[in-house]
């Protein structure tokens, strides 16, 4: 076996010169009229190393997190960088405007080696063919899901502590008609900004748009909304009544590392809705409860 | 046939999000909208990533491409913030689009040819292009990796320095200088990124900054370091890494005595004739193998004060490796690929 993705990862100086002339000599293949071409061949290859390394493969060895790529088999993983390949070989003969009917026949001359054509074979997801085909799709996607609206309106309810940028999402959520997601926020912090000016709010909405991007890519808020969710599901109730409880083991239920749960207790108690403080058996009161619930449910 | 069509009458559901979709898409650019049919290359930026690698999102997406494969119903809670960041981020979902069709094949039944036997390849047999941009690409994500680790308090030190050891020693297979040079172009930036790397405010401006005239594996014949050179009291042929200083053109040379690494300074400035000189190798703590004198490559002292003909040898630390085989030297060079004195008060 000339190499694998483990060798790429910690014996990398070895392995580069076979992962070269594998990609090279599949991408000789896919080029067509520009096989012979050794700048596209080398643009090809050098995507592919490129795109390996940003995926923090290449020489990393224990310093970056194994990915689904480590737990490829070899012939997965030799399937994946032939694709890659072929899709790029692709996009470089589309961009040298080359005839429809010389890809028709690359596309061809790529399925001799796969017996049947990927792109009509392809797995049927819950998804679709492809989800999130574009950044609408996904968009739409997380506008429309329960869960994700929740982290939204999570990050929302976070512009609090800025009135006036708050003003200035609740003034564009009622000029989107986002009537569930608003109606909520504004019974909550009605007062707050009753007898604030409604002039001047595009400065504000600016900087609660760049605090909301922020707030909505941050793994801690979300994995705090995932596990006050599951505090509240998997609580059991102590003997008293007045307390549940609920160990890390379960928290982490079987996607979620020990590491991914404790950032999102920690960030619970930084929103000072939980007293823990690194014990294996987290526990929390009714009242915490509620407060838990009100964090990540919507429409209550 | 659409599904419109096939439910007419009924309004289609998602409409009713679409607006708030819309305005979490403006929320979240994060670049410019203009969709990229490729991914910008290292090629086409001139060997540096670029502000649209998003290191932390970018190494997430197998994983969530698995999830979504696996019809993984969690998958977009699970990975909530990337999904946010693909919606505005169109580098990132334009990569996410094609992870997503590789990893695809990766699970339709089908066979692909694998490579068969012992490979044969080597780096003598790799296109010296492929090592240059491999170097190039290894020395970006180095200083990613630390940038990163700067902005959120964290050590990435040995993950930058395991990175930057690897590209020295792949571009010591280039045997061409230039090719060498260009591989190694970001390496002193990247380096200076490392905590303590820095020339502390207290330390003096240097008052002379070094760095090699890149040679074929210490063969370099002929030309003006050369000539220079030969004032420099060492044996003629001796394998010798020559230095160079852009500014005020001074030159140097490093010399192997058995193990020792010496420097060989000549026509310093009268101002220091007199003074030990406070040498500093801001590469010196990446590559191990060198034994600095003194124990730190950031302020090795020199053995004797400059004489007054402005000459000054001293030893530099100990190294197993040897300026007489090509490889080594090259990791050498690279090593050297800047060198600062200034005077000890």
């Amino acid at each position: 076996m000339p190499f694998t993705a483990h060798d790429l990862r910690y014996d990398l100086e070895r392995s580069y010169p076979s992962l070269c002339a594998y990609l090279q000599q599949r991408a000789q293949r896919y080029l067509g009229p520009l096989a012979f071409d050794a700048n596209e061949v080398d643009l090809v290859v050098g995507h592919i190393v490129e795109q390996l390394t940003r995926l923090q493969l290449l020489g990393c060895g224990d310093h970056s997190p194994q990915t689904a790529l480590d737990r490829l088999s070899h012939a997965q993983f030799y399937a994946f960088l032939n694709r890659s390949v072929k899709n790029k070989a692709i996009d470089r003969l589309r961009r040298r405007r080359l005839p429809t009917s010389t890809l028709a026949e690359l596309e061809r001359l790529g399925n001799s080696d796969e017996d049947i054509d990927p792109l009509a074979t392809v797995t049927n997801s819950l998804w679709g063919s492809t989800p999130f085909p574009t950044p609408e799709e996904a968009a739409l996607h997380a506008a429309s899901q329960e869960e994700l609206r929740a982290l939204l309106k999570h990050c929302i309810e976070g512009l609090s502590a800025a009135p006036r940028q708050l003003q200035a999402v609740m003034q564009e959520l009622t000029e989107l008609g986002a009537g569930d997601l608003l109606q909520e926020i504004a019974e909550k912090y009605r007062a707050l900004v009753a007898d604030l000016p409604s002039v001047h709010l595009s400065q504000h909405k600016d900087h609660a748009h760049k605090k909301l991007r922020h707030c909505l890519q941050k793994s801690s808020t979300n994995l705090a909304v995932l596990v006050a969710l599951r505090l509240t599901e998997y609580g059991q109730e102590s003997t008293d009544a007045a307390e549940m409880s609920v160990d890390i083991w379960t928290l982490e239920h079987v996607d979620l590392s020990e590491q991914e749960v404790q950032t999102g207790l920690k960030h619970l108690v930084s929103e000072g809705l939980l007293d823990w403080h690194g014990e294996e058996i987290v526990r929390f009161s009714s009242t915490q409860r509620k407060h838990l619930t009100r964090f990540y449910e919507e429409g209550e | 046939m659409n599904k419109r069509d096939q439910n007419e009458g009924l309004p289609d559901p998602r409409n009713e999000y679409l607006p708030l979709a819309q305005w979490l898409q403006q929320v979240l650019a994060i670049t410019p909208p203009e969709p990229k049919a490729e991914l910008t290359s290292i090629t086409d930026n001139g060997g540096r990533f670029g502000d649209d690698y998003h290191s932390e999102f970018y190494r997430q997406l197998p994983d969530f491409v698995l999830a979504l494969l696996n019809n993984d119903t969690q998958a977009t809670l699970r990975f909530a913030p990337l999904l946010f960041h693909l919606i505005g981020c169109p580098t990132c979902h334009a990569a996410y689009l094609e992870i997503y069709d590789a990893m695809r094949a990766t699970v339709v039944p089908g066979e692909i040819r694998m490579p068969a036997g012992k490979s044969t390849h080597s780096m003598a047999t790799t296109s010296s292009r492929m090592l240059v941009y491999l170097c190039q690409l290894l020395i970006n994500q180095a200083e990613t990796v630390l940038r990163e680790a700067r902005h959120k308090h964290i050590d990435n030190d040995a993950w930058a320095r395991s990175l930057l050891q690897q590209a020295i020693q792949i571009s010591s297979h280039l045997m061409q200088s230039t090719l060498r040079q260009r591989a190694l172009r970001d390496l002193v930036d990247a380096a200076t990124l490392f905590d303590g790397a820095t020339t502390p405010a207290e330390q003096s401006p240097a008052a002379h900054s070094y760095t090699p005239v890149m040679s074929s594996s210490g063969t370099r014949k002929g030309g003006k370091t050369r000539r220079r050179a030969e004032i420099i009291d060492h044996p003629a042929g001796q394998p010798t890494i020559y230095l160079q200083s852009g500014l005020s053109g001074l030159e140097g040379t490093i010399t192997q005595h058995e193990d020792t690494l010496e420097l060989h300074l000549v026509d310093l400035d009268q101002k220091l004739h007199g003074h030990f000189l406070s040498i500093s190798v801001p590469l010196g703590s990446i590559l191990e193998p060198v034994r600095w004198l003194g124990g730190d490559p950031h302020s090795i002292r020199s053995q004797v004060a400059v004489d007054e003909d402005g000459k000054l040898t001293t030893a530099l630390g100990k190294t197993e490796l040897r300026l007489s085989d090509p490889e080594d030297h090259n990791l050498l060079e690279a090593l050297f690929k800047k060198l600062d004195v200034r005077p000890i008060a």
